[in-house]
Formats: structure tokens, C-alpha cells, sequence
């Protein structure tokens, strides 16, 4: 599954390569996608096969790993509908696949879930999804948990009414509808039964009028399920529009993290992160399953790094707050309310179309750390391992209208580097007691996953290209290799056929970036810019290209 | 502002000759009937209008704050996929091109498209296009 494991840990039990040996790690193999879209998410090694999907069109990829060369068995080209690249916000891009029962399973961008036939690549099911026409695009991993497909949207840019929607394994079938916000009926949730404990009605009570009907609350991120408690974990993303004063209240669910049942979508229990989002802190990223000696007791606890800056520990049974601390440099807030499990916000940081510019405000609306870039967890060194970024933003709304399958935004966010000059960090966390362990700093902001693996070897990557290996207890650099295009995928680790361990990731810049630093773009004679000024080197270093690297001993 | 952005007027004016995928033409040459003339002088009340129009319709969400270029191409460039002409830029809103551009035909009268044409069109082109050096 696309974070390795139901409780999305990345981890790779793997340990033939170890901290002693990672220096003398050499590429084995590498591929061009054929795409120039940010490549984004990660492979997918089944058995001897490894499938890699590209960003817009959307291609599906089948490598047979047990010949030289690792020559395809056969290639899936499905027809996406180009006018949805303009619905995206930022970039075309694909967070990947997922495998069950002989499927190949992931959204086109377009609005589509497909089965691909994993032996011969032949189309098994297509579902249209999602609207383009409302905003809607699928960018996002879908997710397994029993027989439901879990997939949901992107679109907090362009105003939508957010929603993840379970499918049926076998024939794609749409059986369940869930809303973020919005009536109880709509939301799937009953107030009062179980552990949902909410007041009635608190997904429209929450925002003015109607507003919650195009108030945005995306699932663009990532998805991880409890078997024994029978609930997935996602995180929603921001309310729109930016300008806060078009939506009065608190927002529920936008910036939260919900608890349903995969079955039938029912929700059970649900935490906001950033109640009525000032600065587009959707929460996305990924909810890592994992057990910790909290406070002195063994807790099921999941760990959520958010873009607003503060890394959460949360009880998974019951949502309850155990540990809130700011992993970047934070100002919008002092702090989170342990008991309350409110923030502790910075009044002069709230942003609305009558504050006029509001400066100094981080983390930026890139986040402390970008949902894109997963998190990895090893129960061996019991440390989180996460890509960061140091920006900070200035945010000047304005009232904007809505019209359907256009941005509805209301902002303009320029960025600069935060304290210390570094531009990221790769960083080790230990979630029971909110602290950073050691960090790596690097110049540009770190936009890729990691994997970590039992061989206590740590990867990540560079937007300026290079592909990394850490040691996982201490942070001292190992060995680096320069992929040829800046990494915003997430690294694998898998044993192939020949029972040698190795290690995958894409190169291929884009995703913001490809909105912010405009120069790393070549393919369009008519669209030449200027550096972005917060990161002006890095077109100095790497240009958009898609390829899939392996590396071994 | 608001009579700006009705589509209360009609689009006359528009030849429906003109409406190709691409708007490519044999040998580069627009056919007579697509040579539109912008109605308005791109005065500064008339490129103020048009940069208002071009935020409040949303045009920034795509191609940045200043059209400086965002998920959407750069319009200050000096450089045009389907030209740069005030007729090919009215054709480009008025009908949206492939690939994300929406077709504001209908949404904005013809007067706010022109309008937006004579903001786009005053917008200064850096000197720096196209070389981009590293110290």
C-alpha cells in the first residue's frame, strides 16, 4: 500500500543496508517517466512487479524486476480529460497506487478511480468519482481497508463541498458518501451514539449561512486504518476561501483530523487542528498508527506533523490530546490548550480582507512541513522521521466570488526564508514527548517523503536533487546521489527477486514549486519567469524531469 | 463594476468562424474575421477596470497575483501560446484554450474581456527575459 503498512509507518524491516554499509550505495537502474510533472507519492513493489504512475496523463507502469534491465511487462495509458491540469491547483500531480486482490487501484486526475488487472494490465473497473466541473480533481493514494476503496478530492482552492466516498473492491461501485461538513445526514454522523460527541448539526453551525456548501475541506493527503478498532484516519484540508471573513465560525470539519468506519463511513470521532483557518493550514498529512508510552502509560496514539507547525499526538480510540508541540518555527500561536485542545492563537496574526496585509506570519501556507512529503516511523529507534520547511508569509485577503471550476482563493501570500536562513530541515521527532531528536538542515525547504528501515538507515531527498541517507539514531549523513531533478516523491525500500535489498525514488520537481519557482520550467517557450525571491538559487540547481531511480549495494 | 461583469450584452461582434480548439490558422494568418479590434483606449481608468475584473473573476487564482505566471502561464512574458494580439488575447478568454483555461464567453460581457485585454497588454515586460544568470 502506498505507506507500506496500515498504520502508514514507511518502515522497511529490511537490514541489509546498514549504517556501515549506506556510504557504498550505487544506482542500479534508472527510467524517464516521460512526464515533467512533480512527482509526487511513491512506487509500488508487488511480488516481482514494480508500478509506478506518472503525474498527468496518468500512465500506470509495470516493471518486471526479474530481468535485466527490468523491462516492462506492460504499460496502462488511460484517457484523462485534459481539462482538468486547470483544475488543479498546483500541479498535475499523482500520489500514487494502491494493490489488493490482484489490483492495480488509483485516481486519474480527471475524477476517475480505476482497477487495472495487476498480472496482465487490463482495465477491471472505472469510476467517476468527482466533478471537475466543481472544482474537483484526484490527485491523492487511494487507500484499502477491507473490501471498501477509500478515495476523496482536492479542490480547498476552488470552493468544494469535501467528501471521501468508499467503493466496493470488487466492481468500483460507490456505496457510501461521507461529507466533511454539512448536516449530520450528510456527514454520516449521529451526535450522541458512540464516541461522536459533537453538538448536532456542528458542520453547519460552525460557518455562516450556506457557507459550508462550498467551503472546501479537501482529501488530497493520506489514509491509515486500525484493524482491531475498525477505523481509517484522514485528515481534511483548509475551509475556503482564504478570506476568513466570508466564513464566520470554526469551520468543523476543515483542518481536522476524522475517525471513521470503513463499512459504511459512519463517523466516529473527530479533532480540529486549526479552527477557523486564517492561513490555509489544511491537514492532510498523514496519521501515523503507532503505540508510545505516553505519560507513562501505553497509549494507541496517532501522530499528525499538521502544516500549522505542531506536531500531535492523539489517544486514536478516543481523538483525546496528549501531546501538542511546534516542530517549526511558529508565530500564529503560542501554543495548543492540552485540555481544551484549542490553539492558542496570536490575535494579530488572524488574517481577513479588512486586516489588509498581515506580515511575519509561520510556518507559510507551505506548511512546518507540506502534506506531500509523508512522515516515517521506526519502532526500533521509536523516532518519527519528517521532511520540514522554514518560510514564513505575509497574507493579504480579499473578498472573492465563487465560480464554479475557477480558483476561489482571496489571497496573496508572498513567502521569505524563517530564522536561521535554512530554507528546511529534515528532522528526527519523538511524538511522546514533542521534541525535536536531531535535524538535518538543508538550503531549500524539504518536500519529500522518507522511509526508515531496520537496518536504522533514514532517506529522503532534496529540491535541489540529491537523494540522501541518514543514520536514524543519530542524523549523520551516510551517502547522497544527485538524481538529476528535485525529489518530491517518497522513497521505498523492498527486497527484490534476487533477495538483495534496495531502495526507489522519483526525481521530478513541481507541485508548488512548479507554481514558485517558475524558472525550474523549460517545456513552454511561452511561459518564461523569474526566480522565485524566497528560493532564487534553486533553478540553479535542478529543472523539472521525471525518472525513477533504484539504488542498491 | 457590476455592469462590467454582467454578461448583459451580447457578444456581438464575435464571428463564429473563429471557433476552432486551437485557433491555429493556415500559414499563421487569422482569417479576416477573427482580426478583432479592441473598443477600448488602453487608458488608465479602462487598465484599472481590467485589473480589477481580472481579480475579481479569478484570473490571478491561475496566473498569479500581477499575471506573473502561477499553475497557469506567465502573461507578462512578452511570450504567447495562441498570440499576444489584443484579438488572440480576447479570443483566449472569451473561448479558453486547452489544458485548464475556461472559456469566459458568456460569464463576462465582451466589454469586461476587453477590458482585461487592455490590462494584460499595459502590463510591463521585464528586461531580464530570457536569460537568466547564476553568480
Amino acid at each position: 500500500m502506498p505507506a507500506k503498512d496500515y498504520a502508514a509507518t514507511r518502515y522497511s524491516g529490511l537490514s541489509q543496508i546498514t549504517t556501515a554499509n549506506a556510504p557504498r550505495l550505487r544506482a542500479v537502474w534508472s527510467f524517464s517517466t516521460g512526464v515533467l510533472g512533480g512527482h509526487e507519492g511513491q512506487p509500488l513493489v508487488v511480488g516481482s512487479t514494480m508500478y509506478v504512475v506518472t503525474p498527468f496523463p496518468n500512465v500506470l507502469y509495470a516493471f518486471d524486476l526479474t530481468h535485466e534491465g527490468y523491462p516492462l511487462k506492460w504499460k496502462y495509458r488511460p484517457d484523462v480529460n485534459p481539462s482538468s491540469v486547470g483544475i488543479a491547483c498546483c500541479d498535475a500531480i499523482n500520489r500514487g497506487a494502491v494493490y489488493s486482490g490482484g489490483k492495480i487501484i488509483y485516481n486519474l486526475l480527471d475524477g476517475h478511480t480505476v482497477a487495472v488487472d495487476a498480472v496482465n494490465g487490463r482495465e477491471l473497473w472505472k469510476t467517476q468519482i468527482a466533478d471537475i466541473g466543481q472544482g474537483e480533481t484526484t490527485p491523492m493514494a487511494p487507500f484499502v481497508a477491507g473490501n471498501r476503496v477509500i478515495v476523496g478530492p482536492s479542490g480547498g482552492e476552488f470552493g468544494i463541498y469535501g467528501w471521501v466516498k468508499g467503493l466496493d473492491l470488487a466492481t468500483g461501485k460507490i456505496l457510501w458518501t461521507a461529507h466533511n461538513m454539512g448536516p449530520d445526514s450528510l456527514m454520516l454522523a449521529r451526535p450522541g451514539r458512540g464516541r461522536y460527541v459533537a453538538d448536532p448539526n456542528i458542520g453547519v453551525t460552525t460557518w455562516s449561512g450556506d457557507s459550508w456548501r462550498r467551503g472546501g475541506a479537501p482529501v488530497w493527503g493520506w489514509i491509515s486504518y486500525d484493524p482491531q478498532l475498525d477505523l481509517i484516519y484522514f485528515g481534511t484540508g483548509n475551509p475556503g476561501p482564504y478570506n476568513t471573513e466570508q466564513r464566520p465560525g470554526e469551520n468543523k470539519w476543515t483542518n481536522s483530523v476524522l475517525a471513521r468506519r470503513p463499512g459504511d463511513g459512519s463517523l466516529v470521532w473527530a479533532y480540529q487542528f486549526t479552527p477557523h483557518d486564517s492561513w490555509d493550514f489544511d491537514s492532510n498529512a498523514e496519521m501515523i498508527l503507532a503505540d508510545l508510552v505516553v505519560g507513562g502509560r501505553l497509549r494507541k496514539v496517532l501522530v499528525h506533523f499538521d502544516k500549522n507547525g505542531f506536531a500531535y499526538t492523539l489517544d486514536r480510540v478516543t481523538g483525546e490530546l496528549l501531546v501538542a508541540e511546534p516542530f517549526a518555527n511558529v508565530t500564529w500561536a503560542k501554543g495548543v490548550n492540552r485540555t481544551s485542545g484549542v490553539p492558542i492563537v496570536d490575535t494579530t496574526k488572524i488574517t481577513g480582507a479588512s486586516r489588509g496585509d498581515v506580515k511575519g506570519i509561520c510556518p507559510s501556507l507551505e506548511g512546518g512541513k507540506s502534506p506531500a512529503s509523508p512522515a516515517a516511523y521506526s519502532p526500533r529507534t521509536g523516532l518519527f522521521y519528517t521532511a520540514t520547511n522554514n518560510l514564513c508569509m505575509n497574507f493579504a485577503a480579499a473578498p472573492v466570488t465563487r465560480i464554479p471550476g475557477t480558483p476561489y482563493i482571496g489571497a496573496t501570500t508572498p513567502y521569505m526564508v524563517g530564522p536561521g536562513g535554512n530554507g528546511g530541515a529534515f528532522i528526527a521527532w519523538d511524538a511522546a514527548r514533542g521534541r525535536k531528536v536531531w535535524e538535518i538542515k538543508e538550503k531549500f525547504p524539504v518536500w519529500s517523503g522518507s522511509v526508515v528501515t531496520a537496518g536504522d538507515v533514514v532517506f529522503f531527498g532534496t529540491l535541489d536533487g540529491w537523494f540522501k541517507a541518514a543514520n536514524a539514531r543519530t542524523g549523520r549523513q551516510l551517502w547522497k546521489f544527485k538524481v538529476g531533478s528535485g525529489v518530491m516523491g517518497a522513497p521505498i525500500s523492498f527486497r527484490g527477486p534476487d533477495g538483495k535489498q534496495y531502495v526507489a525514488i522519483y526525481a521530478g520537481i513541481g507541485g508548488d514549486w512548479f507554481l514558485l519557482s517558475g524558472d525550474v520550467r523549460s517545456d513552454d517557450p511561452a511561459d518564461v519567469r523569474p526566480p522565485a525571491d524566497f528560493a532564487a538559487e534553486l533553478g540553479r540547481h535542478t529543472s523539472q524531469g521525471g525518472i525513477v531511480w533504484i539504488f542498491g549495494l | 463594476m457590476l455592469a462590467l461583469l454582467t454578461a448583459c450584452d451580447r457578444p456581438d461582434g464575435i464571428p463564429p468562424s473563429i471557433r476552432y480548439p486551437d485557433h491555429v490558422s493556415a500559414g499563421g494568418n487569422l482569417p479576416p474575421a477573427g482580426d478583432l479590434q479592441n473598443p477600448f483606449v488602453a487608458d488608465s481608468t479602462n487598465v484599472a477596470d481590467g485589473s480589477k475584473i481580472f481579480s475579481a473573476m479569478n484570473c490571478d487564482g491561475c496566473h498569479g497575483g500581477g499575471a506573473t505566471g502561477w499553475v497557469g502561464p506567465s502573461l507578462v512574458d512578452g511570450r504567447w501560446r495562441y498570440g499576444g494580439s489584443d484579438g488572440a488575447v480576447f479570443q483566449s478568454i472569451f473561448y479558453g484554450r486547452p489544458r485548464g483555461m475556461p472559456a469566459y464567453g458568456g460569464i463576462l460581457s465582451t466589454g469586461a474581456i476587453w477590458k482585461i485585454v487592455s490590462y494584460i497588454r499595459a502590463q510591463p515586460v521585464p528586461v531580464t527575459v530570457p536569460t537568466e544568470s547564476f553568480k
